[in-house]
């Protein structure tokens, strides 16, 4: 057996950013369910426990929660070791250096929306995954998110997603080599329409917060 | 003669090293009677005769062609890589740029897989030990083939040497923020993988090339752009995607 193309996808500096494009466009993915099935908390108590009940009520739902953990470790630790690596082999030492025009605020700060969604992620899983559902989904989400501390939080989190993606969108098209002169600026607009969609997560504990639930209520149906 | 062809004084604040093993540090000088007509190396130049006539060493800078063609030239210049002109190499950027009283500061490429040599000029051998890897046809010598046996179509040849201009300067590596070589390589295996002519090693060359690069300690690539901003040759980032594709289709789709 010839495994020498599996070895290169882990050795090599292209090899390991397919796995952060890979694991990146999957999560994009996840994230965006995530997103919908937030949303179906504006539709009231019992919409959105019936929901949940029927997602929780998934067979295998264990292995896909693994599969989902799995996919999220391997994009931290090989973001991290990627990041690592650049840092010990990036130009250093200049008394004075100017970015010319390539970086963006999103591709410049990924490393801190990147914490800044892990630590939020870490908060999320030990509040919602690892809690008490005993009140119900629904109760214990929107208690959560009338607390200020926990919507602050979750805001961070909202807004390190859209800085985050609005890089990391097209930045995956161009890692898997998708870069053509007609289609990547629109990647480009889709990449920060992603992105800028990523903001809902930040709205919705907000909506909560203030108590404007209401005023959305039957919208989504 | 108009005010804007006087000639004016400038400080240039130089870094200074003796060798790859000195500290180093940054020293100025003062320069007067810098005409706006001069290049920027020949203004070096003249603050090199100068230094020779007090008896200092003069500062090792590297330089040939002095017409934007050979990549020999490259400094970072109040922090921006090859000067403050686009497209654009050191020894095309001239003193009509600056003026009286300016203090600016000259640095050299500051890779870790460039080490000085000494004060601005840098080792780039690592660039080469990539070419070596696989920038290159292998022919047969003997009689020059028909110029017109192998026919390649006019919009695959122009983006051949749209890529074929990178002159290997090093600038993309040094505006890299992670000093990756991606810009420079991606150059060299896209203008042999757009021609018929390097198509019987294309799927070697874009493993080796890919593989020596990274051996040689330069960066990942974040997509940051940096490198497409500083080139003096206008080289594009969708080189950087047709050297992925390249990479990724010789590891998965070959037997190599
Ligand atoms: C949980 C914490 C996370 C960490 C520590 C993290 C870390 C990183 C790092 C270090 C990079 C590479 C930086 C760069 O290319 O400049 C990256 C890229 C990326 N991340 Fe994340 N990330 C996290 C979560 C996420 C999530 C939740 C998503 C998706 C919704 C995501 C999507 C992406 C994408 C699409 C890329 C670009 C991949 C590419 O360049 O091809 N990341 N991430
Ligand atoms: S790609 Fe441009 S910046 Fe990089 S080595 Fe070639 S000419 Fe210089
Ligand atoms: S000296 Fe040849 S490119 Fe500048």
């Amino acid at each position: 057996m010839n495994l020498v193309f599996l070895r290169r996808i882990i050795t090599t500096s292209i090899g390991r950013k397919l796995i952060m494009a890979v694991t990146g466009l999957l999560l994009v993915g996840f994230v965006s369910f995530h997103l919908m099935s937030n949303l179906v908390l504006l539709n009231g108590q019992e919409a959105y426990n019936t929901y949940v009940e029927h997602l929780t009520g998934v067979p295998f739902l264990l292995f896909i929660e693994l599969g989902l953990l799995s996919l999220f470790l391997t994009h931290i630790l090989m973001g991290i070791y990627v990041r690592w690596e650049d840092y010990r082999n990036s130009p250093s030492g200049y008394k004075k250096r100017n970015w010319q025009g390539g970086r963006t605020i999103g591709s410049a700060t990924m490393l801190y929306s990147a914490v800044t969604i892990l630590i939020f992620l870490v908060y999320h899983i030990i509040t919602f995954r690892l809690s008490d559902h005993s009140i119900g989904f629904y109760e214990m989400v929107t208690n959560a998110f009338r607390d200020p501390i926990f919507a602050t939080i979750y805001v961070l989190g909202g807004l390190a997603m859209v800085l985050h993606l609005s890089h990391g969108v097209q930045s995956i098209f161009q890692t898997l080599g998708i870069n053509h002169q007609k289609y990547t600026p629109f990647i480009k607009l889709g990449g920060w329409i992603i992105a800028l969609t990523m903001a809902a997560f930040a709205l919705l504990p907000l909506i909560f917060l203030f108590g404007l639930e209401s005023h959305f209520m039957g919208m989504l149906h | 003669m108009s005010d804007i062809m006087k000639n004016f004084s400038v400080t240039i604040n130089v870094w200074r090293q003796n060798s790859a093993s000195d500290k180093g540090s940054m020293v100025s000088y003062p320069v007067n009677d810098v005409s706006p007509a001069m290049s920027f190396l020949e203004m070096l130049d003249v603050l090199n005769e100068d230094l020779i006539k007090k008896g200092d060493s003069p500062i090792v800078v590297e330089s040939d062609c002095r017409e934007g063609i050979c990549g020999c030239c490259g400094l970072v210049i109040d922090g921006n890589t090859h000067g403050p002109d686009k497209n654009s190499t050191v020894c095309q950027l001239h003193m009509r740029r600056f003026k009286d009283g300016d203090v600016i500061t000259v640095e050299p490429w500051r890779v870790k897989s460039f080490p000085v040599i000494k004060d601005l000029a840098v080792d780039r051998s690592a660039m080469e030990n990539i070419m070596q890897a696989g920038g290159y046809v292998s022919v047969n010598t003997g009689a020059a083939p028909d110029a017109n046996a192998v026919l390649i179509n006019r919009a695959d040849a122009e983006e051949s040497m749209d890529a074929a201009a990178c002159i290997g300067c090093g600038a993309c590596i040094t505006a890299c923020p992670n000093g990756a070589a991606m810009l420079f390589t991606a150059a060299k295996i896209s203008q042999l993988a757009l021609l018929p002519q390097g198509h019987p090693e294309r799927k070697e060359r874009a493993i080796n090339m890919v593989e020596a690069m990274d051996k040689e300690g330069f960066g990942n690539c974040t997509n940051e752009y940096e490198c497409e901003a500083v080139c003096p040759k206008e080289i594009k980032v969708s080189n950087i995607a047709r050297m992925n594709r390249e990479f990724l289709i010789a590891n998965f789709l070959s037997n190599k």
